[in-house]
């Protein structure tokens, strides 16, 4: 087997396959850190340009984009707090606080290097033990996604810091975002509220560039000329660290390091979840694994670390389900599967035995955009950084310009802009009452799923009670309740404490 | 740089501002009603290239998939008329339509081609014990509405298997499960029993991880000459895909000329053909008028499925 | 009644009322034993009870303690979020009507001048060529580049 992968290491090493690939991860990092713009949107744009090129090719400058861009949602992340993918959500809890903090290079280099190695872990185990994880996920049926879907959510929903009830409401409503339009069964519509466009419901792309730009944005806004002149250029921040500290940093805690992938990793094989989740879930088990969980949202190392190492090992999970399955987790590797059958790759279990030069081809690419994404993110680090010393009144049209096209290229309709405003109002009034922002993104991510899981469970068995009777099933949703009630107790001894755990922007 | 760019800009302002040119003079939008990766998406993505070479602009495929593909349907029938929003459809159109899933019918569209038919496949999981249609067939009648079928409710993926139910004289129990792939994923983990599927699972049969029962067409597949069709096993069920574009109500005639013309060429690109050929899929082209015959003999065919099946809401 | 207490109440008013638009929905048909109501009314139910917890817990707690003096830290320069709303939802407005190039050029100039207002005409001519590379590099970047095909103006054609 590792002859094999060093074979396609070579192989992908050649300028005829190193140049789409370099390429590829060079334009994932730049919209991967471009808030609004997200990676299934680069992929889906990316797609037409390799159709020339031979599948190798093709599937290596894809592999790049996903890559480049699950690392490049840090930049903006931890420098702007603005997430520039779904997936690097949970970066921007404890990478920007730090860079607020005067360390902007640290919080990006912690992220990089997380990346770098969760993807590593992330490919290792994606190599080694593909056919062993994919017979977990495929063990999966509806009460086992409905439950595990339940889960992510109530892990999340405790993941807030100042109130669980607000965590919990923050997620509910997120589901009820999804539950208005129309029903995923039988598309009758439903809570419209008299609103032609909502027929087609709501989705979930303009809910957070809307939520999370405008609550981010206005609340530098509040404090723009409030202080009497625009609260920019204190200093020019350095982004030189120390490499080796830095890299100290992760490998000091390598338990977290190799649980954090692990979760990115797992999150990535089950279908239908994807990055969006996995860092916000991981970010949630470092908290909880913490000794010091108050630390969190402060800018702590591990926040970061978790975040983006699970997001990087996501990618080396949905990798394994498109190649084995042959069964997309959510937009992007649905891209991928596309691409690979445009390319007339029959992916699915007889892939990898039947095309191991391809499909060691894709696990080297894998492998080597890693490389190459720390080289472009070390070259581009100081043109980023620019982004941060651009005064904020400059910089705030272009990034609503940038939100607003990336909410209507979903398919290029105006409702969806709408949508997008009426979401940054909520999102920014959510904010200005406590309320955790997180939650209700996931909501609105796994609603949908969780109603459709749901029902399909109804209609494969009238019984609702194997919902708990299935021993997978059950047991995810009793430690659902495990983690709430953990929750609960973790605030009420916070409480006793008397520490103030209330914050305004704690999303 | 700063210069160059402010170069660009003013060109770019002066070319934009001239005139309107012929159609089209801007890229075209292909509306796919479903998720990218699934059945139809890799149909039409192969040809959009194609289609995109012989009318001389840009084509993009905008993926607008939920709610049984009728989420897509809706914003294709609210696009302006222009040529410049497309929609790409099968059967679903009409099944939706008499199901009572969709309000979008057929006639709030202008045909423009058909390109292609893809021959239905009864496909069971490995983990149900049948081997042939026969003992399906036996455990079918000894539990009748037990039987699991994924399907996207109204559409073609569940009129196939309704149609099967009726020549048969049993009854299956549904599971909605929208699209090929969700519903890949359950058969393979046996949460279904049974699903439509087509020639593009050849290799997870090969595989065993699925077994292809009866395919619904007159004469076996030189690709799995070792399945029967539903025909010889005395199951009187044709069913097959047929996909094809449509455009808005009330798109001018020229415009719909100049995209009958450009899809015929491109449905003849060899290089379609080999696409069309990876997806268990034959070539069929029909041009503007037998396409529109066509849309009218199917949307009664369906119509009285619906109802033969009692499915019928209009 | 605190900000918990508000945000609690019109949470448990918005689910009431989704709640009672869910009356009309059809019932469970016979190819889906569930209706579309079904999953609609528990998720709003559970909106509903947490909403109240929190109307709850706002009021037991007010009365068990007696409220710290809240401290604003910064003023906040609320007027500056509602203009900046109002900027952006009029852009979002004009956009179909007046074409993607000038809504958003006026636009960006519009905001820039609000959130800081240039002092001489060296900061007017920045927000002029900041509103006019945005619009003209993202044109060309997405339409011409991404076949995003940004919005035309209805009014204008441009």
């Amino acid at each position: 087997m590792y002859e094999l992968l060093l074979a396609g290491i070579a192989n992908i090493l050649q300028l005829k396959y190193l140049l789409p690939l370099f390429v590829g991860t060079l334009v994932g990092v730049i919209g991967g850190a471009l808030p609004g713009v997200t990676i299934a949107l680069t992929i889906i744009v990316v797609l037409p340009f390799t159709f020339g090129l031979d599948p190798l090719q093709g599937l290596a400058a894809m592999t790049g984009v996903y890559v480049g861009g699950s690392a490049g949602g840090l930049i903006t992340a931890c420098l702007l707090g603005i997430p520039g993918t779904p997936s690097a959500i949970a970066t921007t809890f404890d990478g920007f606080p730090m860079a607020r903090n005067g360390e902007p290079g640290r919080a990006m280099w912690l992220g990089i290097w997380a990346s770098f190695f969760g993807g590593l872990l992330g490919g290792v185990f994606l190599i080694g033990a593909t056919a062993p994880l994919a017979a977990i996920a495929l063990e999966f049926g509806p009460w086992e996604f409905f439950s595990l879907f339940v889960f992510a959510l109530s892990m999340v929903a405790g993941l807030t810091g100042a109130s669980l009830t607000k965590g919990l409401l923050s997620g509910a409503i997120g589901l009820v975002i999804t539950v208005m339009g129309n029903d995923p069964v039988m598309g009758a519509a439903r809570l419209t509220l008299g609103i032609g466009f909502l027929e087609g419901g709501i989705p979930f792309l303009p809910v957070l560039i809307g939520v999370f730009a405008f609550a981010q944005i206005m609340t530098d806004i509040e404090k723009m000329r409030a202080i009497g002149t625009v609260g920019i250029a204190e200093r020019i921040p350095t982004l030189v660290v120390s490499q080796l500290r830095v890299i100290g940093e992760i490998f000091s805690r390598p338990f977290l390091l190799l649980w954090t992938s692990f979760i990115g990793l797992l999150v990535g094989v089950l279908p239908a979840i994807g990055g969006s989740a996995a860092n916000m879930m991981a970010y949630d088990q470092a908290k909880k694994l913490s000794r010091h969980p108050e630390r969190f949202g402060t800018g702590t190392p591990e926040g970061i670390i978790a975040s983006e190492s699970a997001n990087n090992a996501n990618v080396g999970g949905s990798l394994v389900t498109i190649m084995a399955f042959g069964i997309p987790g959510d937009i992007v590797t649905a891209v991928m599967l596309g691409a690979m059958t445009i390319h007339g790759i029959q992916s699915g279990p007889l892939f990898i035995s039947q095309q191991p030069k391809l499909a060691y081809g894709i696990f080297a690419a894998y492998l080597v955009a890693h490389v190459l994404m720390v080289i472009i993110i070390a070259f581009s680090a100081r043109p980023m950084l620019r982004l941060t010393t651009v005064p904020k009144s400059m910089l705030i049209p272009i990034v609503l310009v940038l939100c607003v096209i990336g909410a209507y290229s979903l398919n290029n309709t105006m409702s969806i802009v709408y949508v997008l405003l009426v979401f940054g109002v909520m999102g920014y009034a959510l904010v200005k009452f406590g309320f955790p922002l997180a939650p209700l993104i996931l909501g609105v991510v796994l609603g949908d799923q969780i109603e459709i899981n749901m029902i399909r469970a109804i209609m494969t068995d009238s019984d609702p009670w194997l919902f708990f009777t299935r021993p997978i099933s059950g047991g995810l949703l009793a430690a659902s309740v495990v983690s709430v009630a953990f929750a609960l107790w973790q605030h009420h001894r916070q409480r006793k404490r008397g520490a103030p755990a209330d914050g305004d922007t704690d999303f | 740089m700063k210069r160059f760019l402010a170069a660009i800009a003013a060109a770019a302002l002066l070319t934009s501002l001239t005139a309107f040119a012929a159609y089209p003079e801007r890229p075209i939008k292909m509306i796919v009603p479903w998720a990218a990766g699934g059945d139809t998406d890799n149909i039409f993505r192969p040809f959009a290239p194609q289609f995109q070479k012989h009318v001389g602009q840009t084509v993009v495929i905008a993926n607008v998939g939920g709610a049984s593909g009728t989420k897509g349907a809706k914003e294709a029938k609210e696009s302006p008329p222009d040529g410049y929003t497309l929609y790409s459809v099968h059967e679903y159109i009409h099944s939706t339509y008499y199901t009572g899933v969709a309000d979008v019918n057929y006639t709030d569209f202008e045909p423009i081609c058909l390109i292609s038919s893809t021959p239905s496949v009864l496909t069971a999981s490995p983990k149900t014990p049948w081997k042939d249609w026969k003992a399906l067939l036996e455990d079918a009648k000894k539990r009748p509405g037990q039987i699991t079928v994924g399907a996207t409710l109204g559409s073609t993926s569940h009129f196939f298997p309704a149609l099967v139910e009726k020549a048969a004289g049993i009854k299956f129990k549904y599971v909605s499960y929208e699209g090929l792939a969700p519903r890949m994923n359950a058969i393979l983990g046996g949460h279904i029993d049974l699903t439509d599927s087509n020639l593009t699972q050849k290799g997870k049969v090969e595989a065993g991880q699925l077994r292809f029962i009866a395919i619904a067409t007159e004469k076996r597949n030189a690709e799995i000459p070792n399945v029967p069709t539903l025909k010889e096993l005395g199951v009187n069920v044709v069913y097959d895909v047929n996909r094809g574009l449509l455009a808005p109500k009330g798109t001018p005639a020229d415009v719909l000329a100049k995209l009958e013309s450009a899809c015929a060429a491109a449905a003849k690109e060899p290089a379609f053909a080999e696409a069309l050929k990876k997806q268990g899929t034959a070539a069929r082209y029909l041009g503007r008028k037998e396409y529109s015959q066509w849309l009218k003999k199917n949307d009664d065919l369906n119509k009285t499925l619906a109802k033969d099946l009692g499915l019928l809401k209009r | 009644m605190g900000r918990d207490g508000i945000a609690g109440l019109v949470c448990l008013a918005a689910s009431l009322g989704l709640l009672a638009a869910t009356r009309g929905l059809p019932d469970a048909s016979l190819l889906v034993p569930v209706g579309p109501g079904f999953y609609p009314r528990i998720v709003l139910g559970i909106t509903a009870a947490l909403s109240a917890l929190l109307v709850a817990t706002d009021i037991w707690s007010r009365r068990r303690r007696t409220p710290v003096a809240a401290e604003p830290p910064i003023p906040a320069n609320y007027l500056l979020v509602v203009l900046a709303f109002a900027i952006v939802g009029l852009y979002v407005a004009l956009l179909p009507f007046v074409g993607y190039r000038l809504a958003t050029f006026g636009f960006v100039a519009a905001l820039q001048v609000t959130l800081e207002p240039p002092r001489n005409w060296k900061g007017w001519l920045a927000v002029a060529a900041t509103a006019f590379l945005t619009t003209i590099v993202t044109y060309f970047v997405f339409e011409r580049y991404l076949s995003v095909l940004l919005p035309r103006g209805r009014w204008t054609d441009f």
